[in-house]
């Protein structure tokens, strides 16, 4: 057994990628200091195409939580909540979001500068409860023009007609409302250009995805900052771009047989958000030469958009990118993560159970027992949170893993 | 003659009517799901919640961070307390039910459900997406059934289910209004009221109704007390807060008043049934701070509130994210209020003296 290495970056892309992310909150700076409108809006939504395509910059707060996480100051978030009331049982980004919102926001020498204020919110009635009550308390807060927009929850496989024409009246409402504020015409061929900017992301996205088929896999779970393009920079070329080198190192990698770790052994599948304040823990699975090889969050994002129906195309991004990753749809959810632990020839399935993020937490036992009774896949579970480090004891992880890891060792062996 | 008896038969007499008349029984776990359109195909609904206790049975199904309700309503489930269930019918409101919803369904494999999702906005488009949906459903019923809808069919049940509300809501007022009967006495009502076949349970409301507006009015010195929060069905707590010195006249719960404030008018069954369901005033889980504002004022003022107590569930996030801002809305309106979260196992000693407490300090104000 060898120790546990202390790289987690495996990817040149990496170096590109926090360029992108700091120029991400810069222009956000940008835009505000020119009097360009920042809008603040949940994430995983068709809204982002209409933004870029309105030059609005958006500013998702459940992107700005996992970076908090990785910095520190999401504890200083968590206070401030508390100190407000809210209750340390509701999920991490909501607790930093809202305490950021409230009171963290005016401290001096924050990352990234921290976040320019909305100059207009967009509340929404869908997504989780969290998501849903950030908006509100966001709206409550801050004194600027409220968009109140409302699509219902609906699993992916009973989205209908209806459901998407209902999106479509909200996002047509939305439209005026953004040119009221702007004052400035919306123009339907550039929102043509970023869904077709966003289905050209979404493609390469699957394709760097299937790489990771290969024996041994290119990259790890490790590498999953590169998804802040998919949240961030959908309907941009900057994310078609930046995904097309991903792809292209990928690729390379894997023409030349080169593995995240020199032997590859043990290939697993983790369910739910990882610990944004510990992404070390992907590593740990090393000494067992095993790599994180597949993800349930990373697959919410095959999708594919038609830049001829732009509007129907990002009603229905809206509509399915939350039910795809939690428990809207369990039986959907089943699907997907069945067929990618064939896809992906997983050996066994690691359940990190998110005291944070109820909705993508519960059904954990259903998936589980599925994927050992009908694929012989066995999965271990351990309890953490997505946000608070104070709820994940590394202590339980490593009795937990470390009695799966041998069991799989000693499968992987009698083959 | 009050409802707590028949509160405690309540799952008997519906089983006995399924066997009597081979009414299909059909489950609901939120105020949403339309019994009417049930109701209409001859379906028996039936409101079905969890509690406290036991709530370990469920303990391989459900992480120990989901609200106790939700467990416990899947460990019933799990100990076949349901089983004469012939399907369940859910509208999307909370994560931890819609989960329930799903692994429910997964597991005591009923052998009918269905989902519906409505919008969360009073829009002309929600109305007719809100009828989409019913359309749905009412396909699907038919189906099940293997009756066909009849719009008849369907005012029928709303004319029964209308004088239904509409009776509740005067218990509500006679209490309001200094008849003595007991919060706990309301709170069966209103579950028979959702768990009992309409014909059974209409007839004894009105007999209620004409008892309790023959009694004398009570002390009218207790203070006016209205309780908030999702379910709230432990009746040992509901007694203890009037025997402490409150009198419960109002509820913003899960079961209770917010169902009976609306009616449901005239004109196309179907239309007015999705008007009615879109502007039932709106529990946490479906509502902006706006529309909670306005209601709680709204019902702060009607029913004169001395006091607010929040009973919330543990893990509970729709409630817990709006406490602070209910709480400031309060604090501003000069209203007190205290707080507790039910952790499922029962009604405990430490409530209790909270509660005292509570009580004690408005005495001293
Ligand atoms: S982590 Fe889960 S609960 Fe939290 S905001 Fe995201 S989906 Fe909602
Ligand atoms: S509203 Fe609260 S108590 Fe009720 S099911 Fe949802 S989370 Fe549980």
């Amino acid at each position: 057994m060898t120790e546990e290495k202390k790289t987690t970056k495996r990817l040149h892309a990496n170096k590109e990628l926090r360029r992108i992310i700091t120029d991400f909150y810069a222009d956000a700076h940008r835009a505000k200091a020119e009097g360009r409108p920042v809008g603040w809006i949940p994430p995983m939504n068709g809204l982002i195409e209409l933004f870029y395509a309105m030059d609005i910059h958006p500013i998702f707060p459940e992107n700005w939580a996992p970076i908090c996480a990785a910095i520190g100051t999401s504890t200083n978030n968590f206070a401030y909540a508390e100190k407000k009331g809210y209750s340390g049982d509701l999920c991490g980004y909501f607790r930093n979001n809202v305490g950021y919102a409230l009171d963290g926001i005016m401290e001096p020498n924050q990352p990234l500068d921290g976040l320019p204020k909305p100059d207009f919110l967009i509340s929404f009635g869908a997504g989780c409860i969290p998501t849903m009550k950030t908006f509100q308390v966001l709206c409550d807060h801050f004194r600027v023009p409220v968009f109140r927009a409302d699509l219902p929850q609906i699993a992916m496989e009973d989205i209908r007609e209806h459901h998407i024409q209902y999106g479509v009246l909200q996002i047509k409402r939305l439209i005026k409302f953004l040119e009221d504020l702007t004052g400035k015409r919306f123009d339907i061929d550039r929102l043509r250009l970023a869904v077709k900017y966003t289905d050209d992301a979404c493609r390469i996205w699957d394709d760097i995805m299937d790489a990771r088929r290969a024996v041994p896999s290119p990259f790890s779970a490790a590498e999953i900052g590169i998804m802040f393009v998919m949240v961030t920079r959908h309907g941009t070329k900057i994310a078609v771009d930046f995904l097309q080198d991903v792809l292209k190192e990928v690729r390379e990698k894997v023409e030349r047989g080169e593995g995240v770790i020199p032997n590859e052994r043990i290939r697993l599948f983790w369910d739910n958000i990882p610990l944004w304040y510990n992404m070390k823990l992907f590593n740990y699975f090393e000494k067992w030469n095993a790599v994180v090889v597949a993800e349930t969050y990373t697959s919410a994002w095959t999708l594919r958009m038609d830049p001829d129906k732009p509007l129907e195309s990002i009603a229905y991004k809206s509509l399915v990118s939350y039910p795809l990753v939690s428990c809207v749809s369990l039986g959907k959810r089943i699907e997907l993560i069945k067929k990618a632990v064939k896809d992906y020839k997983i050996d066994g399935a690691v359940f990190h159970s998110n005291r944070s993020c109820k909705p993508i937490s519960m059904g954990q036992m259903d998936i589980m027992k599925v994927l050992s009774e009908e694929l012989s896949v066995p999965g271990v579970m351990f309890d953490g949170d997505h946000m608070d480090g104070g709820k994940f004891s590394m202590a339980q992880f490593q009795t937990r893993i470390d009695a799966f890891m041998e069991m799989l060792s000693e499968r992987k062996g009698n083959r | 003659m009050n409802f707590r008896d028949l509160y405690e038969r309540r799952l008997d007499i519906v089983k006995e009517q399924k066997r009597k008349n081979g009414s299909p029984v059909i489950g609901t776990f939120c105020s949403y799901a339309p019994f009417e359109i049930l109701h209409s195909f001859g379906i028996i609904p039936v409101r079905i919640w969890g509690e406290s206790g036991n709530i370990h049975k469920a303990d391989f199904l459900l992480q120990t961070f989901i609200c106790p309700p939700v467990r416990h309503l899947m460990a019933l489930g799990l100990e076949g307390r349901y089983d004469f269930l012939d399907g369940i019918v859910h509208s999307y409101t909370c994560d931890a039910v819609c989960g329930l919803y799903n692994i429910w369904v997964r597991n005591l494999r009923p052998g009918f459900s269905h989902l519906i999702s409505l919008p969360y906005m009073e829009i002309e488009e929600a109305a007719s997406y809100t009828m989409t949906e019913f359309r749905n459903l009412i396909e699907k019923l038919e189906s099940f059934t293997g009756k066909k809808f009849s719009k008849e069919s369907l005012k029928r049940s709303i004319t029964l289910y209308s004088e239904a509300r509409s009776l509740m809501k005067d218990i509500y007022n006679l209490k309001m209004n200094g008849i003595s009967v007991s919060y706990a006495d309301i709170s069966a009502m209103n579950i028979c009221g959702q768990t009992l076949p309409v014909e059974i349970f209409l007839p004894e409301l009105r007999m209620y109704v004409k008892n309790v507006k023959g009694e004398e009015s009570g002390s009218r010195k207790k203070r006016k007390i209205l309780i908030s929060g999702s379910v709230i069905s432990d009746t040992s707590l509901m007694d203890f807060i009037e025997e402490t010195g409150g009198n419960i006249v109002a509820d913003d719960a899960c079961t209770g008043l917010r169902l009976l404030r609306n009616v449901i008018p005239e004109g196309d069954p179907l239309q007015s049934l999705a008007g009615y369901y879109l502007t039932i005033p709106r529990c946490s889980s479906r509502a902006d701070f706006p529309s909670r504002r306005e209601y709680l004022l709204e019902t702060l003022t009607d029913f004169d509130i001395d006091a607010v107590i929040f009973i919330h569930q543990k893990f509970c996030d729709p409630h817990l994210s709006d406490h602070p801002f209910l709480k400031k809305l309060l604090d501003e309106s000069g209203i007190p209020h205290m707080q507790f979260e039910l952790e499922g196992d029962g009604f405990t000693g430490q409530v209790r003296t909270r509660i005292e407490s509570f009580f004690e300090m408005l005495e001293r104000r």
